[in-house]
């Protein structure tokens, strides 16, 4: 390699290093600062006071109740995504009159923020007025959203109207790249189509749909806007996630430092997971 | 019967279709309605349309809304911007130099990984130290860190499917690295830099977590200037929707004028990291 390569190589990853330097490494090390000192919001001063954040928040029952929340919400959605997204990808793995336009609109919810989708659902499920509500009625159903029996499952029902296009999108894409050959000699060989399906085409995607699980997890896991506009995590703290939990601790309470260390135990947690993703995904 | 069974698969797809866009269709009817209209229950489903909304969210003392949208447009474009000018030149030296391409997907895909409200706290009082909060420069920031991952995986990915033919008899005649990712890979480029620069647009804009954090008045981008039309304005549910169409109205435009460049974009994103 000539020596100015190897200058260029540097000189190109440079702004990238360094931007990942101030606005990932610099923050994250800040973080575990912060997570061993006595600090609030608003306040100057802060006091080194060891592992006494980590120690209260690990005895905190609104902290596990809202992990607890996250992991059951995550699991619950992203199965339920992914199901239905294969199921809606082998509807449209075919030709048929209109494909064009019902594909954009299949699309649609993906682009659309979640804040905003969930303003959307409030018009829609509104007591007074909602269009959601009044067909409810009529099916002598009572939707409310601060019903804490009805609201989780209500909440997952719309998390699945917003990102099964994504599920979809994932496993559309990997089906058109399996050979069709693959399915028509099964047909010749009398298979049926479920049979077909099952057997042949869902072991060559089973890859994609592991990716797609992977990363319709890591973005439920996160979740925070659609229910913090719709609920703000209640009634109560039954609809907590862990992203809301951090922010009211952080910003809303002002606790900083036991904010910041639960941050770090959340982290911490990942961390242990990457590995095996990475392992995962190479696979794939 | 052939044609039967198509037209089949039309009607379930289209009943499909229907429930995945019923909220938008909601909201664009409801701020379509007069006020009388929308409150009337049984709801009304044939009405005379009206432009009240649109012309309150946009005009109305009070509205600050066409600051909103503004700050909208400016976050998106300058974190578009940024991802691309930082990314595309760091793949390049990835693929091309060799500059540890297998350590820079790793940490970026790890990256994905960790949800955001991690780095709320840090972000905050560093924006707080340097006199940042409550700026759009705060909010680039921010969105090119939550961008960056998939802007990088994503053009490591195209700058692969390039031929290195081109470059290599460039390089012969004399072209340096630079004249090379100038003149030859950023036009070959153009279609993974449009899909890059449209993915980051849209999530830009539709961040709202930090948004709420950093945002106080200022900044406010769209999707927070939405949600506080609910709170601070009663239920004013025509304005509310009308303002909810206009701020999601440039991330649809690109899904029906760029959809090859998101549904390759995704999809690439998805399998390569």
């Amino acid at each position: 390699m000539l020596s100015s390569d190897k200058a260029a190589k540097w000189i190109l990853s440079a702004p990238l290093l360094l931007f990942y330097v101030l606005m990932v490494l610099f923050p994250a090390g800040y973080a575990v600062y912060l997570s061993v000192h006595d600090i609030s919001l608003g306040r100057t001063t802060s006091d080194f006071n060891g592992l006494a954040n980590y120690w209260k928040i690990l005895r905190d029952g609104n902290f596990w109740h809202s992990i607890g929340f996250t992991l059951k919400y995550t699991v619950i959605v992203t199965a339920a995504e992914l199901v239905l997204g294969c199921l809606l990808a082998l509807l449209f793995d075919r030709a048929f009159p209109g494909k064009r336009v019902l594909l954009s609109a299949v699309l649609l919810p993906i682009m659309v923020a979640p804040s905003l989708m969930g303003v959307m659902y409030r018009l829609l499920l509104n007591e007074h007025n909602g269009v959601a509500t009044y067909v409810f009625s009529k099916l002598g159903l009572e939707i409310n959203l601060f019903d804490p029996d009805v609201v989780v499952p209500l909440l997952i029902v719309l998390d699945v109207i917003q990102w099964v296009p994504f599920t979809f999108l994932i496993m559309y894409s990997g089906l058109q790249s399996v050979d069709k050959g693959l399915a028509e000699a099964a047909a010749v060989d009398g298979a049926s189509y479920a049979r077909t399906m099952l057997q042949i085409i869902l072991p060559v995607i089973t890859p994609i749909i592991f990716i797609a699980a992977f990363l319709r997890g890591i973005d439920a896991f996160r979740t925070f806007d659609v229910i913090y506009v719709l609920t703000n995590g209640g009634p109560g703290n039954v609809s907590k996630t862990a992203s809301i939990f951090i922010y009211e601790m952080a910003f809303k309470s002002g606790n900083i430092g036991t904010a910041a260390a639960s941050s770090v135990i959340i982290a911490l947690f990942l961390l242990a997971l990457i590995p095996f993703f990475i392992r995962r995904l190479g696979n794939a | 019967m052939k044609k039967r069974a198509s037209w089949g698969y039309t009607a379930a797809a289209s009943v499909v279709a229907f429930i995945l866009v019923l909220p938008l269709l909601n909201t664009l009817w409801t701020s379509l309605k007069t006020t009388a209209d929308i409150n009337s229950f049984p709801p009304k489903f044939i009405f005379t349309p009206t432009r009240e909304h649109y012309e309150n969210v946009l005009y109305a003392a009070g509205y600050n809304f066409p600051k909103f949208f503004q700050n909208s447009i400016l976050l998106s474009l300058f974190t578009s911007l940024f991802v691309v000018l930082l990314a595309l030149p760091a793949a390049y030296s990835a693929v091309r130099l060799h500059f540890g391409r297998r350590k820079m997907l790793m940490f970026s895909m790890a990256l994905r990984l960790f949800p955001p409200i991690i780095f709320a706290i840090p972000y905050y009082l560093m924006f707080q130290y340097t006199g940042l909060l409550d700026t759009v420069t705060a909010l680039v920031l921010i969105n090119v860190f939550l961008n960056i991952p998939l802007g990088l995986i994503l053009m490591i990915g195209f700058l692969q499917e390039l031929p290195y033919e081109i470059e290599e008899s460039a390089k012969i005649d004399g072209c340096n690295v630079y004249q090379i990712l100038w003149k030859i890979v950023l036009p070959l480029m153009a279609p993974g830099i449009a899909t890059v620069a449209i993915l980051s647009f849209i999530f830009s804009w539709n961040d709202y977590l930090f948004a709420v954090i950093v945002s106080l008045n200022r900044s406010t981008p769209v999707t927070l200037g939405a949600t506080m039309f609910i709170t601070s304005w009663g239920i004013k549910w025509g304005d509310i929707s009308a303002a909810t169409i206009l701020s999601i109205l440039p991330p649809l435009v690109f899904t029906f004028f760029a959809q090859k460049f998101l549904v390759s974009g995704l999809s690439m994103g998805a399998v390569k990291g």
